[in-house]
């Protein structure tokens, strides 16, 4: 599930892969070969799949997919999946800059402790980061009696469903960056001290800007996660369609309702938002790109350096 | 601006880095300070800026004692061995920064951080460089920034962290006589730490001698290589005269 994420080198850290390939060049069959490897394998897991689920959408025509948009249900479940990740996301992104921040800047008693519990949605079935609200706010969970007489609902309801989405996304965020910014070190934020800069202004003109993008890379993984959460959300969610369904729910359920056409439009959507996350992810990384080779270019020009002895 | 350590003492873990260190320093002096790596240089240079506190000891500016104050309140200039400029910064902004930052009732107009930044750039002959960014000069036109971005703000004291360590010779002998330069002319109270006594002794009027966290001797040029000296200092000496 994580294993897409290149955690050592994440986009903002400079990327070492180009002058690898040229250095280690390999014969060319084996070139072949592993790029027909990866090529099948690509083709067989990622493609086939995709091309299948729209196909599936537009299986019944045209007019079947877009009547399934009309549906009050399924505009609903796309509005709770909004909702979910809007709160989500930007709650993670603060989450993540804090301990990222507080990881790569401090050294203190439990670092490592707080290192390897931010992996721990990773290493956990989803179900169970579901099943801990279960029992912490329900019915009959620690904070259950209070919950109710307080007449707070949680588990079956949409906070229920935020906490847990939050806890599966968890660790998106403060993973791009920790490792982004232990490489950049501290010395900048350190002359920026120097120069009279308070905390306020060192995170907004020297931290933010330089961690940008492993930070936009970051949230947009924590997005996708976010919107395509199913089995955490499954078990805090009671499942009502128009009530508590997320798209991926809902797609469940119109599966089970032997509603494949529509089971497929609303699966088709969810792809499609996952599409946009990653053109707005290669995107961040062009214009990124860009930038850099501005940069480049106006190293033509001459230099006082060189015009100097 | 005069400096004076007492019985300075830091320690990192159980490693003493800087140990019972006292030190007075005149306004106007230029003081190197010398010694092998890790010999607790450049760790009483980061104290004296604020960027690491002292376990126990105290530091004055002046009359002012600032050993609790943070490194945003003494503002002493600190130019870093890696430059530490802002990369995301265009060279301009980079020596506007501490302009930008300062109070409101202190900070400068638009028209005024320009004028000043401009200057700077003329003092520090890389005038027409104001909008490129930092990895598109060199390695010494980059330490020059530096220094143009920490007088940017007028420190009472400049502090250099091996500011040349990362240049080549013919660069390294360029700026240092063109530091040697600029002190004799503004008299800014300057400490730099350096382990290359060549450099020590040609650009600074005093030289303290470190190692194992503790001073091992001070003095002019002429006094450290004439005085009297204990083994360490008579050994280190030796290395490369």
């Amino acid at each position: 599930m994580a294993s897409f994420i290149d955690f050592r080198n994440p986009p903002g850290s400079d990327n070492r892969a180009d002058r690898l390939i040229r250095a280690t060049s390999e014969p060319l069959w084996m070139r072949r070969l592993l790029i027909g490897i990866v090529l099948a394998f690509f083709t067989l897991f990622l493609a086939l799949p995709l091309i299948v689920v729209f196909q599936g959408a537009l299986a019944k025509g045209l007019q079947t997919f877009l009547s399934a948009f009309t549906d009050r249900d399924i505009l609903h479940s796309v509005q709770i999946t909004m909702l979910v990740a809007v709160i989500a996301v930007p709650a993670n992104a603060v989450f993540g800059i804090a301990a990222a921040w507080a990881i790569t800047r401090f050294r203190f008693w439990g670092r490592a402790l707080l290192l390897a519990l931010i992996d721990l949605p990773l290493w956990v079935s989803p179900v169970i980061g579901g099943l801990i609200y279960v029992l912490l706010c329900g019915r009959r969970g620690y904070l259950g009696p209070w919950l109710q007489a307080h007449d707070i609902r949680i588990i079956f309801a949409l906070p229920g469903m935020v906490l847990a989405t939050t806890f599966v996304t968890f660790p998106f965020v403060a993973r791009s960056l920790i490792p982004l910014m232990e490489a950049q070190g501290c010395e900048e934020e350190e002359a920026a001290l120097t120069l009279g800069a308070g905390g306020f202004e060192i995170l907004r003109r020297i931290t933010l800007p330089k961690i940008r993008w492993g930070f936009f890379y970051g949230l947009i993984l924590c997005n996708a996660r976010a919107m395509g959460e199913f089995g955490a959300v499954s078990v805090v969610s009671a499942k009502i369609s128009g009530m508590t369904n997320t798209m991926p729910l809902e797609i469940e359920r119109l599966y089970n309702d032997y509603l494949f056409a529509s089971a497929f439009a609303v699966a088709s959507a969810l792809s499609l938002l996952a599409l946009l996350t990653l053109s707005l992810k290669s995107l961040a990384e062009w214009e990124n790109r860009r930038q850099f080779e501005a940069g480049q270019r106006s190293l033509l020009e001459p230099t006082i350096e060189t015009l100097l002895p | 601006m005069s400096i004076e350590i007492t019985s300075l003492t830091k320690s990192f873990g159980a490693f003493p880095a800087v140990n019972d260190v006292s030190l007075k320093i005149e306004t106007g002096e230029m003081v190197a300070f010398l010694g092998p790596s890790g010999s607790g240089k450049t760790t009483l240079l980061r104290l004296i800026a604020g960027l690491e506190f002292a376990d126990k000891g105290e530091i004055f500016f002046e009359e002012e004692n600032v050993t609790m104050k943070s490194a945003n309140e003494r503002k002493a200039g600190f130019v870093f061995q890696s430059y530490a400029l802002f990369n995301h910064m265009t060279i301009f902004e980079n020596i506007a920064f501490g302009l930008r930052v300062a109070p409101r009732a202190r900070r400068l107009t638009k028209e005024k951080i320009r004028e000043r930044v401009l200057s700077l750039l003329e003092t520090i002959q890389l005038s027409g460089l104001e909008n490129r960014f930092p990895v598109q000069l060199s390695g010494g036109q980059r330490q020059r920034i530096a220094f143009a971005r920490a007088l940017a703000v007028e420190p009472k004291v400049l502090l250099l962290d091996e500011p040349f360590g990362a240049l080549d010779a013919k660069v390294r002998r360029e700026l240092r006589t063109w530091l040697g330069e600029f002190h004799e002319r503004t008299r800014l109270t300057s400490l730099f730490v350096t382990h290359d006594q060549e450099e020590a002794f040609e650009v600074a009027n005093r030289v303290v001698i470190f190692d194992k966290g503790s001073i091992q001797k001070i003095g002019t040029p002429e006094e450290i290589r004439s005085g009297k000296s204990n083994a360490f200092v008579r050994d280190f000496l030796a290395l490369d005269i």
